[in-house]
């Protein structure tokens, strides 16, 4: 029972992290209609960049903080630079709807180019903030550490401060209804342009958060991103895709499943169970659990 | 307009098949003669160009024609590589019966998930396949006769006799991939202008009249799939044969270098596969001459070439997202039109 508890703890910290890049996706689909293969990339930057601030200053607060800000400006520049070109030029034509995905992962191509040629391809080593020796209850250790707690509140603190800026500003409003109905809300005086970028913006953070809580106590290399950028796909997926609370939930389950398979099955089943599952809700329910039927259409 | 256009075409399509047969032949016989002209290294990149032409190819089929962006093509060839190398290993038949084998269970494999596949559209194809491209390969550590990381070993066997001594092995690995990929570049060239490739573009272009006039777009969405896989699948095997058939062969990046050469050679254009393997190749190779002046750095050589292609991906799809071959084809097609009101 101890154990069932354990492996369950785990994966709700390693879930989180799911979740956070799960609503990084999310984020992004609902304002520009694009699922962003670059995300992962975008985190890889923002993760490095911590890597370099906890080396030099030693603190993990202040790299954490530039991370996510860099980030938010990662994705905002990507929006109003990249894909606003894009949205121009390859509106129509046979290739139309799969040049965004190209074009993200362009953008995944020479983010890893640019990052291999700063920081080399070698693994680095990041230090994690706080200790990931198991907590010690009477005379028996368990997996689950000090990190896992950190993940798990700091996830679950961006994730109420993204509540609250959806549930409760204007701001928040606007997000939310350009992306139900980006016409009526244009009519409403929502600048529905500047709302994409706020949700890139938004999920740049968000993907940023994920990255830097993915990372500690594991090798670093610009490649070390993409386990997660699939994960995340798949929690967005079961989510629905358009559903915020849906990719949180999504990123749990996975995250809590995997863990389970994880410990009773062994890794080598971890890909393979991701893979099916994505399969299965793709085509038994593609609306995902939290979707709006007919919401797959795009 | 339209009528003189057909016009032309069915005067065009007098007897396309010999002219296209005509064409890989010459193309064939000239690559032939120029592996002898050329350096050991030279040969085994004209190998691998041959290669990447043909899971271009592959590509080309499946998204320029049938509209499904699959980033999991290193999926398949994975699975033709281990096909023709277990195939190899246990039954030891002829050659060509390994390649076969390649290409129908890659094919196979292709119609079953090509099945889920043809219900998904854009995004959500791409990320089901960046997963198959992503998680397939680790299978290989899960049953032990897949070899797990260090994989197997796909034996073609050293040249037949007949060829001479001086016929190396890479010019061996050369003649079976050039030849093959010719061969498949035909067959996927007839089927692209025969009545299935105008039904996968009429799909493509507009599902609903498509399925109005009578096409079955789901299932020949399914076909245009297996025929990919299966065509992937024997890329697969060629480039396990050159190198090795293990995961480290068939990585994420692979499946990207193949969208990127099919990017960057024109989607919708068979033609530019060749070309798509040519820069697939020479890019590194100028990555390496560049890295050369900055002190041979191993970050550069590592991360040039990349920088370099996907620079390319994006401006592409930015600017001609059809491939530079289609938008000239298009522009003079426009000038064409100009003249011709001009004229009346």
């Amino acid at each position: 029972m101890q154990q069932v508890i354990n492996v369950f703890l785990i994966g709700i910290s390693i879930g989180s992290i799911y979740a956070l890049m799960s609503l990084a996706l999310v984020l992004v689909w609902r304002s520009t209609r694009v699922v962003n293969f670059a995300q992962a990339g975008q985190a890889i930057v923002t993760t490095y960049i911590a890597w370099e601030v906890v080396n030099r200053s030693g603190s993990f607060l202040m790299a954490f903080i530039l991370a996510v800000a860099i980030g938010g400006l990662i994705g905002g520049l990507v929006e109003s630079g990249m894909m606003r070109t894009l949205f121009k030029h390859a509106s129509d034509g046979p290739v139309a709807a799969v040049a965004p995905v190209i074009a993200t992962l362009g953008l995944l191509g020479v983010i890893r180019a640019l990052v291999g040629l700063i920081w080399t391809n070698e693994g680095k080593r990041f230090e994690s903030p706080v200790s990931t020796a198991g907590f010690v209850i009477g005379d028996t250790t368990l997996p689950f550490s000090r990190l896992n707690l950190l993940i798990i509140f700091t996830a679950a603190f961006v994730m109420i401060v993204f509540s609250i800026v959806f549930q409760r500003t204007n701001l928040g409003l606007a997000l939310r209804a350009a992306a139900y109905n980006p016409e009526i809300a244009r009519l409403s005086g929502v600048k529905v342009s500047m709302t994409r970028t706020i949700g890139w913006v938004f999920a740049g953070a968000a993907g940023a958060v994920a990255g830097i809580l993915l990372s500690p106590n594991d090798s670093l290399t610009p490649y070390s991103l993409d386990v997660l950028f699939v994960f995340g796909f798949v929690a967005a997926v079961i989510g629905g895709l358009e559903s915020l609370v849906g990719a949180v939930v999504g990123g749990l389950v996975l995250g809590v499943g995997l863990s389970f398979i994880t410990f009773y099955l062994g890794t080598s089943l971890v890909f393979p169970t991701a893979f099916i599952v994505l399969v299965v809700v793709l085509l038994v329910r593609p609306s995902g659990l939290f979707g709006v039927k007919g919401a797959r259409s795009a | 307009m339209l009528k003189q256009k057909r016009d032309k075409s069915s005067k065009r399509e007098h007897n396309p098949y010999r002219r296209r047969l005509l064409f890989f032949i010459l193309l064939g016989w000239g690559l032939l003669l120029l592996g002898d002209r050329v350096s050991e290294l030279r040969v085994y990149q004209g190998a691998l160009i041959a290669i990447y032409a043909l899971a271009i190819g592959s590509l080309i089929l499946l998204t320029g024609y049938s509209g499904q962006l699959s980033l999991g093509q290193g999926a398949f060839m994975a699975i033709g590589a281990y096909a023709a190398a277990l195939t190899q290993i246990y039954l030891q038949p002829p050659l060509i019966v390994t390649f076969i084998a390649a290409v129908v269970v890659a094919a196979l494999f292709g119609a079953i998930i090509g099945g889920g596949a043809a219900r998904l559209s854009g995004p959500y194809l791409a990320g089901t396949t960046l997963a198959l491209a992503l998680g397939l390969p680790t299978l290989a550590n899960l049953f032990s006769f897949l070899g797990g990381e260090t994989g197997l070993y796909f034996d073609v066997g050293i040249a037949p006799e007949r060829f001479g001594a001086e016929f190396t092995l890479y010019k061996w690995f050369f003649w079976i991939a050039a030849l093959a990929t010719l061969i498949m570049l035909f067959f996927i060239q007839n089927i692209l202008k025969s009545r299935y490739g105008r039904a996968w573009k009429a799909g493509r272009s507009n599902p609903a009249a498509a399925q109005l006039v009578g096409l079955q777009v789901g299932r020949r969405k399914v076909l245009a799939f297996t025929i990919s896989a299966g065509v992937a699948g024997l890329a697969g095997a060629l480039l396990g044969m050159v190198s090795l058939v293990a995961p480290s062969t068939f990585t994420l990046s692979l499946s990207f270098a193949i969208i990127t050469g099919a990017v960057l050679a024109g989607l919708t254009s068979l033609t530019g596969s060749i070309l798509g393997g040519l820069v697939l190749v020479v890019i590194p190779e100028i990555a390496e001459m560049v890295s050369g002046n900055f002190g041979e750095s191993e970050a550069v050589t590592a991360n040039f070439p990349g920088l370099i292609t996907s620079l390319l991906l994006i401006l592409t799809v930015l600017f001609t997202p059809n491939g530079p071959a289609e938008q000239w084809h298009h522009h003079k097609e426009k000038k064409k039109q100009k003249a011709l009101e001009k004229a009346h």
